[in-house]
């Protein structure tokens, strides 16, 4: 091979590494545009405890080391946590090999009703890994209040039942249990798993 | 010593020979602009990063943490809830009105000097609302804070004071919520950190306030509202970007 080749090739493979390199550092450098809200928070907001589905206390710190995902809701919920309970359980098989280190729970805000009997078969419906949560009202309270969640009970004029106005949004802890990501109502399944995945790397 | 100073040994005449030879050869090969574009993107890059880094043309606030979310009532008996400030800029103070002036009283002297001068910020239609959250509840009734709010001047449209029956509501919101200190010490007296506290329309805590400030506070709290209501208005499509890219390199507006 002459001279002459040797520096083609040579120039060729450096344009081409530098080519890669500039690629590599460009999408490293660019953020990733997450569909939801991202934290910066330092700290987790706080433990607490509650009752599982199977009737066992719990502490969120029992869960440290799995990328926690919260969602308040009510089990007599008449569209919006079904709703947001299904995109959830959608998520989980997208998310493959990794689901295992996400778990998903339900806590209710309406204890009066929700039972861990119900919520069980509430949350397993969605997905047989989720977890419902309950406790009594003050623990739920505690519970609530830190992750910027407000409910309260609405008397339907004229129904013996009612309904319970709740935030809406969905909330990522990491596995040190800070707030990293805030989804709002009507994230899909496809959009939850692709910021997870991307958390996760 | 003496090896250092020994004068490198003649390079190969052979290669003395070829080396022009390949130099001549370089300029007529056209391809060579190729590397030169590259290295040119890649110093593109490395410079318009430098460069944001170092001038920081987009300034935004942190995403401190998730504000609390809470039912309280306000001066006029009327129940309230975050989720009604949703979509808002919103700005907490904390106070008991036992508390003998100066002391805690400053903040809320800001606050009215805040709220007097929020139509001089640019924020893009986004609505601002002040809140203020006692710590003393058994003694700052509903009544009490009214009185309060006429003796301060506030303006109790967009100022809220607010309340609870139960003092372990609001140890729950202020206390571990907000995570502001305070702690009642008996005869209607309190030690705790004044602290106000910038919420964005997300329920996100985006400024904490505390004493600790270079620009006189209300200055300060003035241009805040304006970078983070533009964060709200610009912050879409292409130039989602740029303001991800500010918050990925702390680009923190002073």
């Amino acid at each position: 091979m002459s001279k002459k080749w040797k520096w083609i090739l040579g120039i060729l493979a450096i344009a081409v590494l530098l080519f890669l390199g500039a690629y590599f550092v460009g999408s490293k450098l660019r953020p990733y545009a997450y569909h939801g809200m991202v934290m910066q928070s330092t700290e987790p907001p706080g433990d607490f405890t509650l009752i599982d589905h199977n009737g066992n206390r719990m502490h969120l710190s029992d869960y440290e080391g799995k990328w926690v995902i919260l969602y308040y809701g009510y089990t007599f919920c008449p569209d919006v946590c079904p709703t947001t309970m299904m995109q959830l359980g959608r998520m989980m098989p997208l998310l493959g090999k990794k689901a295992k280190d996400v778990q998903v729970f339900m806590i209710s805000v309406d204890p009066e009703r929700d039972t861990p009997e119900r919520l069980k078969e509430y949350v397993t419906y969605f997905h047989p890994s989720f977890i419902g949560l309950t406790g009594t009202p003050e623990e739920i309270a505690d519970a609530a209040a830190p992750f910027g969640i407000y409910y309260k009970k609405q008397e339907v004029e004229g129904a013996s039942d009612y309904l319970m106005d709740h935030t809406a949004s969905v909330t990522v802890l990491d596995p040190e249990g800070r707030v990293r990501l805030i989804w709002p109502y009507g994230t899909t399944s496809e959009e939850m798993a692709e910021d997870l995945l991307h958390l996760m790397r | 010593m003496s090896s250092t100073d020994q004068p490198v040994p003649p390079a190969n005449a052979a290669e003395e020979e070829e080396f022009p030879e390949e130099r001549q050869l370089l300029p007529s090969f056209g391809n060579i602009k190729l590397v030169w574009f590259v290295y040119g993107v890649f110093g593109l890059l490395l410079l318009i990063t430098f460069g944001f880094v170092i001038f920081q043309p987009i300034k935004v606030l942190p995403r401190v943490r998730l504000a609390p979310g809470y039912i309280l009532t306000d001066q006029d008996g009327v129940t309230v809830n975050n989720e009604q400030f949703r979509g808002k800029l919103t700005l907490y103070n904390f106070t008991y009105t036992r508390c003998q002036p100066p002391g805690c009283r400053q903040l809320d002297a800001i606050m009215k000097e805040v709220q007097e001068r929020v139509d001089e910020v640019e924020t893009y239609g986004l609505p601002i609302e002040f809140v203020t959250i006692t710590i003393d509840p058994e003694h700052d009734t509903p009544e009490v804070l009214k009185a309060y709010a006429e003796e301060l001047g506030a303006d109790t449209t967009t100022w809220h004071f607010l309340t609870s029956d139960d003092p372990k509501q609001i140890r729950r919101v202020v206390g571990t919520g907000f995570q502001v200190y305070y702690k009642a010490l008996g005869d209607g007296e309190f030690e705790f950190i004044p602290t106000m506290i910038l919420v964005d329309g997300w329920g996100i805590v985006r400024g904490i306030y505390n004493g600790r400030v270079y620009m006189p506070e209300t200055e300060r709290i003035l241009a805040h509202f304006n970078v983070v209501a533009s964060e709200a208005a610009f912050s879409k499509g292409a130039n989602r970007v740029g303001y991800e890219a500010a918050h990925l390199f702390l680009c923190y507006a002073d």
